[in-house]
């Protein structure tokens, strides 16, 4: 190999590295090996400064290489990328040599043999570094279309979004109808209107736009291909049963929540008017006048809060919506018949932001709620005439036990995730231990998964209400255009390469592929693996199992870690 | 023991005053505030919460409803405007109401023009009875006694007077069952000897009104003494205990024969002299009164319910009559209208103490009766 020009800077991490490792003895040990031109220290190597160092010292001595010894690769691997980028030089002719994480925190009580491990460690990134060649990232054309799963509020607006940003949408609903949860409500908070009436709107959007098509009856059966070209196979049912493959850039998952399902005997659930919230709330919709409940007037309700959700063994969570949705229903009773007597019994009351107006209301229009505590929850029952009684302990008469005849007694149910077995094993999709769907990062990363390409929208992700269900289908609408809309996808070019004249098809390769990337191929009448680049995520799996040594990882040749392991190896003369 | 739910409890005070709480969210600016509060920190906010939950039963057993004496530091102070003293007035309203098994202090309350045609009708009634038996108007001198019978007055006011008790111990036993049994599950054994605190409840805080005059006092440390509550509700009730006892004493000389009813007498006679000025302090008392809840003088005066007002009217009628019937006994010439204020005098005091146990007035066996249980229980306010 030709000559190289190498620039190595070697980081105190003011103090994190340089208290156990000498820095400017590593220095010294490196400055004089083949092919390194500069060797410097520096108090931060990430400090603003030091990187328009960097960039002078590459651009001066016109390095073709760089090692930064400073941390983990976790941390600074982009930043000094970028470095190399600014100066003119190819990113991954970097590399990131870890001396702090890996050697001086785990060495404080040696500083001198994490000193000689340093050594170590930054030859070996030299070596590696001396037979980096440049890389480009993948370019793949993207397919400008989205597959919504799920007819919800949240997959229906985002499909609407989606058209209207110029990509085409599919959109597939498991059941026959449209809507999901939101078709069925009546009206519904903040504004009081109907959620039936939402999704006509709705709907009537998705008819104006004819790059949406809409499949009910419609379930995903099979992913393929890779991000911005997946192609999906789906499942229509009904009485035309047949299936339909699509071409899609991206994925937008919004499959949407379940009702808690009370077990019989929790909270008195199996007798005759003890209700879940979602029956109640239709039966309070359905209602015209006063409230009845099988042909007997209603004049006492009882509202048990958190059934189902923050229980110590079970599902851990908030749901979210349900105090408010709650207190909403309360106020639809008072509106239909403010004689109604309605007893909230809660745990703590989150009618978060604008929604704690409609607690007040409710208050002030002769709710009663009285708090119970996690260790001493309410019981219900029905007493020898026939009536039913929940009683509980009052907080606020220093515990005192009461016992409310109540007409009705409501058990505030929240949200469980869906059973989606099907969807989630077809596209990989993370599921947290609490069964809804992960993020990448809460905060930054809301609508995107680890699966590139495969966005999570609505409730499936979590309790949601409807505001927000959207407002997330709508986070996914953009994270799709910024994909999508470039036309073409850039994907690492750190994967793995068939030598095709080394190669003579065992099929190893493929076996050990956890993404289906490898592939048997032809090349001049012989049988030979190729490798799906842009499907590749990089892992390394192939190579060590090829018998012949026909596979190396782009930026991890075996070359290069052969290189590094001989310098590890090495003993220093200290 | 669970305390079972009558949610209709708080629409049922609502009937007894003007008040709101389901605003109250119990965040204790009430307790911070309200002299009469102790360690235990939930005083008065926990009677608003029974009403709120519909415990009957716990409310109408709490002695701590009666230890209030409604100076409003409560209500200037509750963020929500719930007027938790405004609340404990309406709430002994509603407890007089129903420790009344007849219902009629409940219909009197809560049906003001039912109250006003029944206390007219029976002022009528009274002297009419009394105008039958009538003999002349003497125009030589004032003989009141020769124109309405003395025996028949006295007999009447007695079997009126008699009637008044039966009711009022009917009240005072339903109120000493709730209120010893819900002692007796609180605390058991009582601290205080009953000696002692029958002394504290009628001699130290009923007739000397400590609490009121000391502690519920600081709201209105910028009122002139003359004007202040605990002044002014002394003297009306110590003007009308005064007369009582100058009523029982003149009847009293008579049994003894040093003086026979109607006799005239000089204005320093010892039972005139007690009666007159008796009469004056309770005109002043009630005419005080009457000032603070037309000008709205105060936070309890704020909220007049008709109930105040009758008890207030017919007070004054009685002891406004009295004098007008003292004036005309020392005037020159007897003048006639003298015998029809007489009447007129007579009659509506009869009603005053048949109507006590169903109204207003019914809180002067009630108050004792709480407080009495409060100085069983070492002054302790606490529940629990």
């Amino acid at each position: 190999m030709s000559e190289r020009r190498i620039g190595v800077f070697i980081c105190h991490c003011g103090g994190n590295i340089s208290d156990y490792v000498d820095v400017a003895a590593v220095r010294d040990a490196i400055k004089d090996e083949p092919d390194v031109v500069v060797a410097e220290t520096t108090i931060f190597a990430c400090a603003d400064a030091t990187q328009t160092d960097m960039v002078q010292a590459i651009k001066e001595q016109n390095l073709d290489g760089l090692v930064v010894a400073s941390c983990s690769p976790k941390l600074h691997t982009f930043t000094f990328r970028g470095v190399a980028r600014r100066a003119g030089m190819n990113p991954y002719t970097y590399t990131q040599v870890n001396i702090r994480e890996q050697n001086s925190w785990a060495h404080t009580d040696d500083p001198a043999g994490a000193t000689r491990k340093a050594i170590r460690l930054v030859k070996a990134g030299i070596a590696k570094t001396r037979l980096s060649t440049p890389l480009h990232p993948l370019e793949v054309e993207t397919t400008p279309a989205t597959l919504v799963i799920g007819g919800g509020v949240a997959g229906l607006r985002a499909a609407i979004g989606l058209a209207d940003i110029g990509l085409g949408v599919y959109l597939i609903e498991r059941g026959s109808e449209i809507g999901g949860w939101v078709a069925k409500f009546g009206n519904m908070y903040p504004q009081g209107r109907k959620g039936s009436k939402l999704v006509d709107e709705l709907m009537a959007e998705v008819e104006k736009r004819s790059t949406i098509k809409v499949f009910t009856n419609a379930e995903l059966t099979a992913k393929s291909g890779s991000f911005g070209n997946y192609k999906v196979d789906i499942h229509i049912g009904g009485p035309k049963s047949m299936g339909i493959s699509l071409n899609v850039g991206s994925i937008v998952v919004a499959t949407g929540f379940d009702t808690y399902e009370p077990e019989v005997g929790e909270y008195g659930y199996g007798i005759d008017g003890v209700l879940t919230l979602p029956k109640f709330k239709a039966l309070v919709d359905s209602s015209k006048g006063s409230l009845t409940y099988h042909g007997r007037p209603v004049k006492t309700i009882a509202y048990i809060y958190c059934v189902g959700s923050r229980q110590p063994e079970g599902n851990a969570y908030c749901s979210r919506y349900c105090c408010a949705a709650t207190v909403h229903a309360s106020l639809e009773v008072q509106n239909l018949d403010p004689k109604v007597h309605q007893y909230h019994l809660y745990r703590d009351m989150r009618t978060y932001g604008k929604y704690e107006l409609m607690y007040t209301e409710t208050r002030e229009r002769g709710s009663v709620f009285m708090k119970y505590l996690e260790d001493t929850p309410p019981s219900v029952s029905r007493n020898a005439a026939g009536q039913l009684v929940v009683t509980t302990a009052d907080s606020l008469t220093g515990g005192q036990e009461v016992s409310i005849p109540a007409d009705l007694v409501v058990l505030v149910t929240g949200m469980v995730p869906r059973k989606n077995d099907t969807l989630i094993n077809a596209l990989k999709l993370p599921v947290g231990s609490d069964g809804f769907f992960n993020e990448i990062h809460p905060k930054l990363r809301p609508v995107e998964t680890v699966v590139d390409g495969v966005m999570i929208a609505g409730a499936c992700q979590g309790p949601k209400n409807s505001s927000e269900s959207v407002a997330s289908g709508l986070a996914a609408v953009t994270q799709s255009a910024a994909m999508l809309k470039k036309g073409v996808a850039e994907l690492d070019p750190m994967v793995a390469q068939v030598n095709a004249e080394a190669c003579t098809w065992c099929g190893l390769c493929e076996e050990t592929c956890p993404y289906a990337a490898v592939a048997k191929t032809e090349v001049d009448g012989r049988e030979v693996a190729t490798v799906d680049a842009a499907v590749c995520k990089g892992c390394g799996g192939c190579a060590p199992v090829c018998p012949q040594d026909a596979i190396d990882l782009r930026g991890y040749t075996d070359q290069q870690i052969r290189a590094m392991i001989e310098n590890l190896a090495e003993v220093p003369a200290l | 023991m669970s305390a079972l739910v009558d949610a209709d409890l708080l629409q049922d005070i609502k009937k007894f005053g003007k008040v709101d709480v389901s605003a109250c969210f119990s965040c204790g600016n009430c307790t911070a505030v309200c002299p009469l509060s102790n360690n235990d920190g939930t005083f008065p906010r926990r009677m608003i919460r029974y009403a709120q939950v519909g415990m009957k039963d716990t409310l109408l057993s709490s002695k701590e409803l009666w230890t209030c004496y409604h100076c409003g530091m409560c209500s200037d102070s509750c963020p929500t405007q719930a007027d938790p003293g405004g609340f404990m007035a309406a709430a002994r309203r509603y407890a007089i109401a129903s420790y009344d098994h007849t219902r009629l202090a409940w219909l009197m309350y809560t049906q003001p023009v039912f109250a006003s045609i029944l206390a007219i009708v029976l002022a009528a009634f009274f002297a009419v009875f009394m105008y039958t038996s009538h003999g002349p108007q003497s125009q030589t001198s004032m003989n009141l006694f020769g124109f309405i019978p003395e025996p028949l007055i006295h007999y009447t006011g007695l079997a009126v007077m008699v009637l008044a008790f039966i009711f009022g111990v009917a009240g005072i036993v339903t109120m000493v069952q709730k209120l010893s049994h819900q002692e007796m599950k609180l605390r058991g054994k009582s601290k205080v000897s009953g000696l002692k605190a029958l002394w504290s409840s009628i001699g130290v805080e009923s007739i000397g009104q400590k609490r009121y005059r000391e502690d519920c006092a600081t709201a209105e440390l910028e009122v002139p003494w003359y004007r202040r509550r605990w002044l002014i509700h002394s003297l009306t009730m110590w003007g009308f205990l005064g007369l009582l006892v100058a009523t029982v004493a003149d009847y009293g000389l008579s049994l003894i024969g040093v003086k026979m009813p109607g006799t005239w007498v000089p204005i320093w006679y010892p039972t005139r002299l007690l009666g007159t000025l008796a009469g004056l302090a309770m005109i002043y008392g009630v005419t005080m009164f009457f000032v603070d809840r037309f000008t709205k003088a105060n936070q309890s005066a704020k909220n007049s319910a008709p109930a105040d007002w009758m008890l207030l009217v017919l007070l004054w009628i009685v002891g406004f009559s009295g004098f007008l019937i003292e004036i005309s006994l020392y005037l020159s010439n007897p003048p006639a209208w003298g015998y029809w204020v007489f009447l007129f005098h007579v009659s509506v005091a009869m009603e005053l103490i048949l109507l006590a146990p169903f109204m207003k007035f019914a809180h002067a066996i009630y108050r004792p009766v709480a407080l009495y249980y409060l100085s069983r229980a070492g002054g302790e306010a606490s529940e629990d």
